[in-house]
Order: structure tokens, then C-alpha cells, then sequence
């Protein structure tokens, strides 16, 4: 049956349209958790406030568990599912520089836009770094575009690399998320701060 | 109950079965009869005598050329580089990694095209992409490529490109073909040269 798209069962319209539906529930549900607060945000570098860590890998957990699942009831063709391209260079390079703007900032793209949208003006200047940044790497892409290239990898899956099932994989992930949710709520008691 | 408790006694569960169950590797995309039927219509699957001699011609990596005959017809005669599939062993495992892949262009081929088109068929209804049939089978190639008949005085001068590609790709392939057509014919023509055929066809005639 799916991916949709890819077997005509909706039009590329419709997909986009649906993306919006689900990009304006994921905006909702991302400001009601409180993910608009850049103090929030941050403290899961201090150690103070872990739900960035906590909720972002229960959703590529859930994700990954119910791609599977669909895999195995025939729902869908994971072959067939897109998997973004894998460059090791700019992906370690981007991995730093995305990082370094989190702790700065105290936000990353998607939630400060979630932060200016409720009017927060943190949020909005790092929208307009965001553009700033956007704006460099392009016009100087003759710089980078050696680095940018590197280390071609294909669309490699980790199970496959591994030499494991993608199942297998699975659970493994599962055992070390719930393992890093303990690890994060101990540093939650070890480091708490009043007011944030 | 700590709502980490929960989460963890709902998906380890889930986790151990979907490490424990096989890989589910079929493909569920199937061909319904109609979206068949509209293929077989649009006749994408031929590719003509030219381009898969032209292909031959220029060793084309790309080009994995599957004659769907008997083994003995198969060795009694083949195109260059082909492999032999009978049309009876197509499902075997063996074949497999060769039928279902992206990469090359696999030309099946039979005397005439029927074998071939079963072969493309079945390939295509099993949601293998890059299968394409010889167009005319054997019996055109013999007499496109390997024994092509000179075209009329008045014919286009596509028709003379067509032929003069033909023959020399005959010659390269080994056919019987050593007459130049006079259109093309000039005085220290000692080699055939082989053409690439007008990829697009212009429109010709008129103003």
C-alpha cells in the first residue's frame, strides 16, 4: 500500500497538503510542551530539564516501531521509503555547528519558529541568524562544496552496517533510549534549578 | 505508575517482537490488470534493433542482453554478450539479483518477441523495473541489422542513415553487409564507420 505517494494512491498535491496538516499538529503539540522556552531547550545541555532528549526520541522510537510494524503487515514498502543521503564529513562539520547553536541560541530551527510564532523575540532573532547562516553557506558554496560533498555514503542503514536485522536494531535503540531516560532523570535531580 | 515505567513496558514488547519476527521482504506493490494492460498499450518495453545495436557496438556497461530461448538454441546462436535464461527457469533464485534490479537495462530476447514479452510480463508484474523486450526479436534483427536492405533512391535521407548505421553495425556485429549506400559513399571509405541513429527524428518535409 504506501508510501502513498510513491504508489498513486494520493497526488503529490494532496502529500503536500497533508504535510502541512501534520506540520501545523506537530507546531501545536511542540508549543504546548513548553518547547517554545529557549531556558527549556538549553537545559538539556546543564542537565536541569531533559524533555528535549526524552520527547524527540520517544518520537523516533514510536516512528521507527510503527514503520516496522507497517513493513511487516505489508503497509508499507520500506524500499521504497526515502532515506536521506548520507555525507560523513558535512554531517559531523553541520552536527558541531547545529550544536554549538543550540547551546547559543537556546533554540533549533524548528522550535524557534515555534518560539516567534507565539512572539518571543529570542526566537525571531535566531530565525534571522538562521537566514544569515542560510545566506553565507550559499554564496560562498564554491568554498565548501568540497567538504560539503565528501564522504559519499549512500543511504546506509546502521542494522545494515551492523551486520544486524533491522529488528534487532530496533530493540537495541529501544533498550538504550530507556537507558539514556534514566541516565537524563537522574542529571534532572543531580542538577536542578528553580526557575527556568 | 512513573510514566517511564509505562513507555518502557509498552514498547520493549513491541521492541522484542519485531526483533524476533523475520523481515517482511515481499514486495506488495503488484500491478493490477489494468495498470497491465495500459502498459503492454504503451509499448515502452521495446527497445529497437538500433539501440541495442548501438549499445553492442559501443560496449555499453549498461546493456545485459537475456536470451529467453533454449540452451541449445542459445548456443547454436547469441547475440554478443548475452546470457541465457530459458523462459522456464526465469523465477529460479539464481536469477533473481539479475532480473530485479536498478541498475542495468536488461533486453530480453527470443526469435520473435513472444517468449520475450512473457518473459518482460511476468518480470513486470512482479514489480522488477528495467526489464525491456527486443523489439521484433531475432528474426527483425537479422534482417535490420544483420542483413539490411538498401532503401529505394527515393527515399528520405533518414531512411540512408538508418540503413548506413545498420549496415555498419551489421559489419561490427558480424553481419554480411558490404555495400555502401551511394548517398553516403565517399572516395577512402575503407572502414565502416558506425553511426549513432538520429536519436529524435526531426521533422521532415515541407518548410
Amino acid at each position: 500500500m504506501g508510501p502513498l505517494v510513491v504508489n498513486e494512491l494520493i497526488s503529490e498535491n494532496t502529500n503536500l497538503f497533508l504535510a502541512f496538516i501534520i506540520g501545523i499538529a506537530f507546531g501545536f503539540v511542540l508549543e504546548s510542551s513548553g518547547f517554545s522556552s529557549s531556558r527549556k531547550l538549553a537545559g538539556v545541555f546543564y542537565g536541569y530539564d531533559t524533555v528535549v532528549l526524552k520527547v524527540f526520541f520517544t518520537a523516533a522510537i514510536t516512528a521507527m516501531l510503527g514503520l516496522l510494524f507497517f513493513s511487516l503487515f505489508g503497509w508499507v514498502d520500506l524500499n521504497l521509503v526515502y532515506v536521506n543521503p548520507t555525507y560523513l564529513t558535512s554531517a559531523i562539520v553541520g552536527g558541531v555547528i547545529m550544536g554549538a547553536g543550540f547551546i547559543i541560541g537556546g533554540y533549533c530551527p524548528g522550535t524557534s519558529f515555534c518560539g516567534a510564532s507565539i512572539g518571543k523575540i529570542d526566537g525571531m532573532v535566531f530565525i534571522g541568524g538562521l537566514f544569515i547562516g542560510v545566506l553565507i553557506f550559499g554564496l560562498g558554496y564554491n568554498l565548501w562544496d568540497n567538504l560539503y560533498m565528501a564522504k559519499d555514503m549512500g543511504s546506509p542503514k546502521v542494522s545494515e552496517s551492523l551486520g544486524m536485522s533491522d529488528g534487532l536494531f530496533a530493540l537495541i535503540l529501544i533498550i538504550v533510549a530507556l537507558a539514556m531516560f534514566t541516565f537524563a532523570e537522574w542529571a534532572e535531580r543531580k542538577f536542578p534549578r528553580e526557575e527556568y | 505508575m512513573k510514566p517511564r515505567i509505562l513507555l518502557a513496558l509498552f514498547i520493549i514488547p513491541l521492541g522484542l517482537i519485531i526483533a524476533a519476527v523475520p523481515q517482511n521482504k515481499t514486495r506488495p506493490y503488484k500491478l493490477t490488470a489494468n495498470e497491465m494492460l495500459n502498459e503492454a498499450n504503451t509499448r515502452t518495453q521495446f527497445v529497437t534493433s538500433e539501440t541495442v545495436a548501438d549499445m553492442i557496438v559501443n560496449k555499453d556497461p549498461l546493456l545485459q542482453l537475456i536470451d529467453v530461448r533454449s540452451q541449445e538454441d542459445f548456443e547454436r546462436y547469441s547475440l554478443p554478450g548475452a546470457i541465457n535464461i530459458p523462459l522456464p527457469d526465469l523465477l529460479s533464485d539464481q536469477y533473481a539479483d539479475i532480473l530485479n534490479q536498478d541498475v542495468r537495462m536488461n533486453v530480453f530476447y527470443s526469435n520473435g518477441t513472444l517468449s520475450a514479452n512473457e518473459a518482460w510480463m511476468i518480470t513486470r508484474q512482479l514489480g522488477y523495473s528495467n526489464n525491456y523486450v527486443l523489439e521484433g526479436g531475432l528474426n527483425y534483427w537479422f534482417d535490420t541489422i544483420l542483413n539490411p536492405q538498401k532503401p529505394l533512391s527515393t527515399n528520405s535521407d533518414e531512411e540512408f542513415a538508418k540503413y548506413d548505421f545498420r549496415k555498419g553495425a551489421g559489419q561490427a556485429l558480424g553481419g554480411g553487409a558490404v555495400v555502401q549506400s551511394e548517398q553516403t559513399q565517399t572516395g577512402s571509405a575503407a572502414k565502416p564507420v558506425v553511426k549513432a541513429a538520429p536519436k529524435k527524428k526531426k521533422a521532415s518535409g515541407g518548410c
